[in-house]
């Protein structure tokens, strides 16, 4: 070491040398022209032993020192830092490095100190581990929250459904003018008794899916089924002007996917439908097992309308008729008594004009 | 979406240690110590990761009034926040992050100087 290193409170160099020694960091004071090791701790010495053949300088002793990033850092008086990992008896330690100028004697010296972070490297592992279990947990969480979303939209429109996370409820609705489609199967308890139950649900099932598809096709939406009868509407929960036109041209399609059905499997399945146009009010109903529901007298005249219905016709009144007119074609059936509704004129549906007729 | 610098550089466990490395050395900074004083460093670490994490495109949320409030009491000079750029620019080239992404991080906390330096004349 030079003398340089020795200052003048008379205390000698070796008192140093074994303070150095003592630390349990690693110190060496090195050359900052050819970065060459100037002292070492013994500490050092075991962490970044010498190579025989090489050159002692920081740089063989330490793999991932950066000559020149260290020569820009200290020439502006700054300490640079980096890490590294040195194996020692089979034991790989991480360690930070820092080489900062040496305090007056800046031009020609720099101080190397290096610490072992294991700790921190220990922490840092158990700090990911949990980011990385919490952020796994915020993604199952999210979605779940999309699948009970996705099962809400299943039951309710989408606005109701904002509303219900909105405020905790819904209120009632009034859609002024809906169409409403009802189709209930002919002895389907029969059915059932008579036959393979399950193979009777399961076909139905097929048949509900098949209404779901074409419903999506013609902008409407089914309410809901119970038992063997399917309920849908159009215009609701969006307005639209063609809602009566919408369930006309489901109705024939849900007859004519019957019809064919019926051609290609041993089981029939004969449909009654009722169509009808008039105001509904929309809402949920039940607080635990909450459904979307819809009330009103145009709901249960198209109710009537079906009950009405020859086997696989298209009943309607003469309301909806008129909305249908100019577009559809149809058979005068005559007046009937409907109950709670009085005498009323009815058709029924057979075709749409102007070019395909289902 | 391209990764954000955050995911890249290895998340909430490496930006901690960049940052409580960073505190590390402003505290060993004269003119910048004073501005800490009496400040629960553990605290002040935590909430810069989330800070740092959210220059780096990584999951937390900090908006410009609320930066600007919480450091409408300190007084900070120009001085002070070039000397803090620096230090953090060592910092991050000592955790080997790339130029490029150096420049980008340093971009973001320079654009808020003005929510923090306190404004000449006032």
């Amino acid at each position: 070491m030079t003398d340089a290193v020795q200052n003048g409170a008379g205390i000698d160099v070796a008192v140093y040398k074994s303070l150095a020694q003592g630390l349990d960091c690693a110190v060496a004071i090195v050359r900052v022209d050819d970065w060459g090791i100037e002292f070492e701790n013994g500490r050092f010495f075991r962490w970044f032993e010498p190579s025989p053949d090489e050159p002692d300088t920081l740089g063989v002793r330490m793999r991932d020192f950066k000559p020149e990033r260290a020569t820009s850092r200290l020439t502006g008086g700054r300490t640079l830092t980096f890490e590294t990992k040195v194996s020692v008896d089979d034991q790989e330690t991480p360690l930070r490095v820092s080489v900062a100028p040496f305090y007056g004697h800046e031009d020609e010296f720099a101080l190397v100190q290096v610490h072992s972070i294991a700790k921190e490297m220990e922490i840092q592992y158990m700090l990911d581990s949990y980011s990385r279990m919490a952020e796994k947990n915020a993604h199952e969480l999210e979605k779940e929250k999309e699948r009970v979303e996705r099962l809400l939209l299943n039951i309710m429109p989408k606005a109701v459904v904002d509303e219900m996370k909105e405020y905790g409820t819904a209120t009632p609705q009034r859609f002024e003018s809906v169409s409403i489609l009802m189709l209930d199967f002919v002895g389907f308890t029969d059915m059932t008794i008579s036959q393979d139950p399950s193979a009777i649900i399961s076909e139905l099932n097929d048949i509900f899916s098949a209404f779901d598809r074409i419903a999506d096709m013609f902008d409407c939406e089914r309410v809901k089924t119970i038992g063997d009868a399917y309920i849908a509407v159009s215009g609701l929960p969006e307005q639209t002007p063609e809602h009566a036109h919408n369930i006309a041209r489901l109705a024939l399609r849900f007859r004519r996917y019957l019809e064919r059905r019926n051609q290609a499997h041993p089981q029939e399945w004969i449909a009654r439908i009722g169509i009808n146009t008039g105001p509904v009010i929309g809402s949920l109903v039940g607080v635990q097992k909450y459904v979307y529901d819809l009330f009103g007298p145009g709901i249960n005249f198209a109710s009537r309308m079906e009950t009405a219905s020859e086997p696989m016709h298209i009943t309607l009144n003469e309301d909806t008729m008129s909305l249908l007119k100019d577009d559809f074609v149809f058979t005068d059936i005559g007046e009937r008594e409907i109950k709670g509704f009085g005498t009323q004129h009815l058709y029924a549906l057979d075709g749409e004009l102007a070019g395909r007729r289902f | 979406m391209a990764e954000t610098l955050f995911k890249r550089y290895g998340g909430f466990a490496k930006v901690s240690r960049i940052v409580s490395d960073f505190y590390g050395r402003v505290l060993d900074d004269d003119g910048l110590r004073p501005f800490f004083k009496g400040v629960d460093m553990s605290r002040q670490i935590d909430h810069q990761t989330k800070f740092v994490a959210y220059l780096m495109g990584g999951p937390a949320s900090f908006t410009d009034e609320h930066i600007e409030r919480v450091h409408a009491h300190l007084d900070i000079d120009q001085g002070s926040f070039d000397t803090l750029v620096v230090i953090f620019r060592e910092t991050l080239e000592d955790h080997n992050m790339d130029e490029t992404d150096i420049g980008a991080v340093i971009g973001e906390l320079t654009s808020r100087k003005r929510l923090v330096v306190k404004k000449a004349g006032v």
